[in-house]
């Protein structure tokens, strides 16, 4: 298993030495293909769930951003999700904006909510954060539950879906498409960015704020900019879940239980692994959707799982598979240094 | 013109003075040593000089020509101060050539928005940094382990890569924080070695906090000894040697035996 | 790489089986979305289950069975929407049920409006559902146009115009409590004496009931979910507000849970309903020995009631419809479902009054039970009693 993970990814290594984006394009090329895979095999429904672990993939890798390379606990990541979508539906409802006008100034706003969010990690840290940040992550739900501009109770009903001229995207696999093309870019981003010096000073903040601020980050700069990243992630998921068909948002779709499905993704993925969070995306929302009949069972199965995970895979599954690969790698160093020498 | 000049710098935690009025000039291009007893300030002067710790009022600290007392750590270490830590704080799940790359931060060519997008002027700024981080890590012997972890390396090979990861600040001034802590006396002398090397090839100027006093007696051309947060002594190692104070601050007032043996009944 | 293989291989086989599971010929499917998270919810959607099992057992629909899938939807809308599509899409079912809260039935109405599948509703009150045109939806219960009406007009005219609001944050009850003041101002001219809004879980009210109390009203209407609601009853009793100030339900307000735990702060609160459990019919004292036998529910309220209701209607419904229950007639099987149920016509169930559909897709047609019943509480906790107040026949496009 681990020794074909590293073939492939030496493979796709050795893709993106004839163009850096090649390997991008070809898997880009291949997810166009899988709604007609999807529907011949398993059914059109299933394009349908296809589409919700983008949009969760989208906010696993946002929320790792934050969580997995800057070490901020956040959970208030669901409030920017929820402005998000209500700001995009709300302009694309009262003001007639195309999705394309309303899902970037929804993204902005998201980031100026991102921003206050955020100020609470210049100052607090660890549980203490998180309780500042749920804060304001329900607030955000509450405020929308109690404001009839905001949906209030009823809701925001018949958000128009994304069109193109006169082509409205409103099938599933045709929402596929732009669902999967934003993961995608989403999760291109989230690599250029974690190789970035931009990344490199997340990571020192995660592993020692004091040892980052000598090195010469700007701690609180960076902080905020995290958070403010994952609120454009936050924020385009957002966007994306609001014109989705059949285009309606209440409040609460965006409560506790999904901010704690989404840190379930994350962990279960693996804190500060962007691939992991990408399969914890996925397989969260299809075991979730698949195991619907024991909705009796689903909260005790979703708790015991997720306390033994912290327990005996506090790494995830991208957290094993990587210390497996390091590991590899290491005893080869080792090797090739005993070879050298003797 | 002292590269780095404290006056009258004091810390206090609720009542206890940790450092309180210390005046001090470091020379450029010298190796400055800082000792004392434990829990006589060493450490918070190095956190109070690299911004770590906020001073009290009525102190003032100068490097470089630049008042840096209400600077932050990021902002103190722009202008060229670099440190290392007693205990480390290496970026343990960060490779050995990214916890370099980050001591490399302030030397970035290109702005934060360019690096969200990944532009091909960032690619090749930091295939350029990677190449000289390498040859960094070459000088210090660790090139072989530039993609592992920082935190799967051996007891000494972490002292390296610290001292690394401050050299890659291209510092002016580089403060080291017991480096020999924890290794055999054969490796402190490598280590110094490798210091003074480091200290060469760089034309930096070094402050040396350092429990081992062979090693700062061979080394530092001055010494400064902090006892209770006040400096007590301050010259060259002969000097230091023979001060009465300073005997005994670290020995402790000399005590008939007598007194001894009634202080250990309770008497 | 071997176990990589073997993996994929597992995952298409699984994929297979899936999708073989989906769309049996000859048997009538039917999908059901319901909140399945309180004891009474599950309860209900087990009602359902077992319902549809008597009709399989007695030889089922002109030799058909009918297959069911019953689904919780947690009353979150984006699981309900999923279960919908999962349900038209997957199962390919020939009708929908669901869902009970109005958030989830609001937006499946524009999925089945668009995959044209007939959807029928059992209790969610809220009256934009048959206001949006869709020419598939069916409303079992009587729509909150209705409910705000009937409570307005007897407040106004027994009690008093001077009435105090708590009103939640659910779906239900934030319509109830605006339709409320609406009806009160149009109906009396009378502004709220007092707005409270609070939290769907709201534990706290002695601010409210303390300003209350001191505004000296007439009547307080509660519009919250059962517990909330117990909880501000209890507590305007607490606070000092007399029996003299009548205390008045939102349609939640006859969930069993409301008097079990508000004990006697839920003397004299009434709500208006589609069914009363002091129904004196025979048909009403049967049900309520079912469903005592079966759930140990000593008072089934009209969620019981109107998923009984529902039940017995899509029986008709089924029976009347010529289905030819192959994979190529899904979408002519699936119309002429929706219009078996179009012509049902004044159904005598259990509700409290007779339910009538028709072809048009206007609320007037689609709202089913146009009869709301005024139902007083006499006694409080777990052998609750009720007696009817009131049983008031709405106009048709009342409140529209």
């Amino acid at each position: 298993m681990i020794s074909f993970i590293t073939n492939f990814a030496s493979a796709i290594e050795s893709l993106a030495k004839i163009h850096r984006l090649l390997p991008w394009v070809i898997a880009y090329i291949l997810l166009l293909f899988l709604p007609n895979l999807i529907t011949a095999t398993f059914g059109e429904y299933y394009v349908d769930l296809a589409n919700r672990c983008c949009l969760f993939i989208l906010l696993a890798v946002g929320l790792n951003i934050v969580k997995g390379f800057c070490g901020q606990v956040t959970v208030g990541h669901i409030g920017l999700y929820a402005i998000g979508a209500v700001t995009s539906a709300l302009l694309a409802q009262n003001y007639g904006l195309p999705f394309w006008l309303s899902a970037p100034l929804a993204i902005l706003v998201t980031c100026c909510a991102g921003l206050v969010v955020g100020l609470p990690s210049v100052r607090l840290e660890g549980a203490y954060l998180a309780l500042a940040t749920l804060g304001l992550g329900e607030s955000v739900r509450i405020m929308i539950a109690v404001t009839p501009a905001l949906g209030s109770s009823t809701g925001i009903m018949m958000i128009p879906a994304p069109t193109i001229g006169d082509y409205v995207i409103e099938s599933f696999d045709h929402y596929f498409y732009l669902v999967m093309t934003a993961a995608i870019i989403g999760i291109y981003f989230s690599f250029v960015i974690l190789n970035s010096s931009t990344g490199r000073a997340f990571k020192a903040i995660r592993e020692d704020v004091i040892a980052a601020s000598v090195s010469g980050i700007n701690v609180p700069f960076y902080k905020l900019l995290a958070f403010v990243i994952s609120a454009i992630y936050a924020g385009l998921a957002g966007a994306l879940f609001a014109h989705m068909p059949p285009g309606y948002l209440h409040h609460n779709n965006f409560t506790v239980i999904e901010m704690v499905t989404l840190l379930l993704m994350v962990v279960l993925g693996g804190i500060g692994n962007i691939w992991g969070g990408v399969v914890g995306a996925i397989v969260v929302t299809v075991i979730y959707d698949q195991t619907k009949d024991y909705y009796f069972y689903q909260p005790l199965i979703f708790g015991i799982t997720m306390v033994f995970l912290v327990v005996f895979m506090p790494r995830g599954i991208g957290g094993v598979i990587e210390q497996a690969i390091v590991k590899r790698k290491f005893i080869e160093k080792h090797e090739e240094q005993n070879l050298g020498t003797s | 013109m002292a590269l780095l000049e404290t006056r009258g710098l004091s810390k206090s935690f609720g009542g206890l003075k940790a450092v309180s009025g210390v005046d001090l000039k470091v020379q450029p291009g010298t190796v400055h040593g800082l000792i004392g007893p434990n829990g006589s300030g060493k450490s918070t002067f190095f956190n109070l000089v690299t911004g770590v710790y906020q001073p009290d009022p009525g102190s003032h600290i100068e490097f470089d020509g630049h008042d840096i007392t209400n600077l932050q750590a990021h902002g103190i270490a722009a202008l060229g101060m670099a440190r290392t830590f007693q205990l480390l704080r290496l970026f343990s799940e960060m490779t050995v050539l990214e916890n370099v790359m980050v001591g490399n931060h302030c030397k970035t060519s290109y702005g934060i928005v360019e690096s969200l997008l990944g532009t091909s002027r960032v690619r090749q700024a930091d295939q350029n940094m990677k190449e000289e981080m390498l040859d960094l890590l070459e000088f210090i012997g660790l090139a072989n382990f530039a993609d592992i972890p920082a935190g799967e390396l051996s007891g000494g090979q972490r002292r390296l890569l610290a001292l690394g990861r401050a050299i890659a600040m291209k510092p002016k001034l580089l403060l080291l924080d017991e480096p020999g802590a924890g290794l055999s006396p054969v490796n402190v002398d490598k280590l110094m070695e490798t210091i003074l090397g480091l200290k060469e090839r760089y034309e930096l100027t070094v402050v040396v906090v350092e429990h081992i006093l062979k090693v700062v007696m061979s080394t530092c051309e001055t010494i400064s000894v902090l006892d209770h947060g006040q400096k007590i002594a301050e010259g060259p190692p002969e000097m230091i040697k023979n001060d009465h104070a300073v005997i005994e601050a670290y020995l402790g007032r000399e005590l008939p035996d007598d007194e001894i043996r009634n202080a250990i009944r309770g008497q | 790489m071997r176990n990589w293989t073997k993996f994929l291989a597992g995952l298409a086989a699984g994929g297979f089986v899936l999708s073989a599971t989906a769309a049996l010929a000859d048997e009538i499917r039917v999908g059901i979305t319901m909140r399945m998270v309180s004891e009474n919810g599950q309860k209900y959607g087990q009602m359902v289950m077992d319902e549809i099992g008597l009709i399989n057992e007695a030889g089922g629909i002109n030799g058909h069975q009918i297959k069911a899938t019953l689904m919780n939807d947690e009353c979150k809308s984006d699981k309900g929407v999923a279960n919908a599509n999962k349900l038209i899409f997957q199962e390919k079912v020939h009708l929908l049920i669901g869902s009970t809260c109005s958030s989830v039935s609001l937006p499946i109405v524009d999925v089945t409006a668009k995959a044209q599948v007939p959807q029928i509703i059992p209790h969610s009150t809220n009256s934009q559902i048959t206001q949006k045109g869709s020419a598939w939806v069916f409303r079992v219960p009587v729509s909150g146009r209705f409910y705000a009406g009937v409570n307005a007009k007897y407040v106004g005219e027994n009690i008093g115009k001077k009435i105090a609001y708590i009103c939640a944050a659910d779906a239900a009850s934030q319509n109830d409590c605006d339709a409320m003041q609406a009806q009160m101002k149009s109906q009396h001219g009378a502004d709220p004496a007092y707005v409270a809004q609070v939290q769907e879980k709201e534990v706290d009210f002695r601010t409210h009931m303390q300003k209350i109390k001191s505004a000296g009203v007439d009547g307080i209407m509660v519009a919250a979910l059962a517990e909330t609601m117990s909880r501000a009853l209890i507590q305007s009793y607490e606070a000092g507000i007399g029996t003299d100030v009548r205390r008045i339900g939102s349609s939640s307000a006859s969930n069993a849970p409301v008097p079990k735990i508000s004990g006697d702060a839920v003397k004299g609160v009434f709500y208006a309903a589609a069914y009363s459990n002091a129904d004196t019919r025979p048909i009403a004292k049967l049900f309520n020995q079912m469903v005592k036998d079966r759930y140990g529910i000593h008072a089934p309220d009209h969620d019981f009631s109107q998923a009984y209701d529902l039940i017995r209607i899509v029986e008709i419904a089924l029976n009347n419809s010529d289905l030819k229950l192959t994979n190529s007639s899904l979408a002519a099987d699936r119309t002429a479902i929706r219009d078996a149920i179009a012509n049902v016509k004044n159904y005598q169930g259990l509700a409290s009054g007779p339910i009538s559909f028709c072809a048009a897709a206007t609320p007037q047609c689609r709202d089913g039970n146009k009869t709301p019943v005024l139902i007083a509480y006499k006694k409080g906790g777990e052998a609750f009693e009720t007696e009817v107040l009131a049983r008031v026949n709405m106009p048709e496009d009342f409140g529209l």
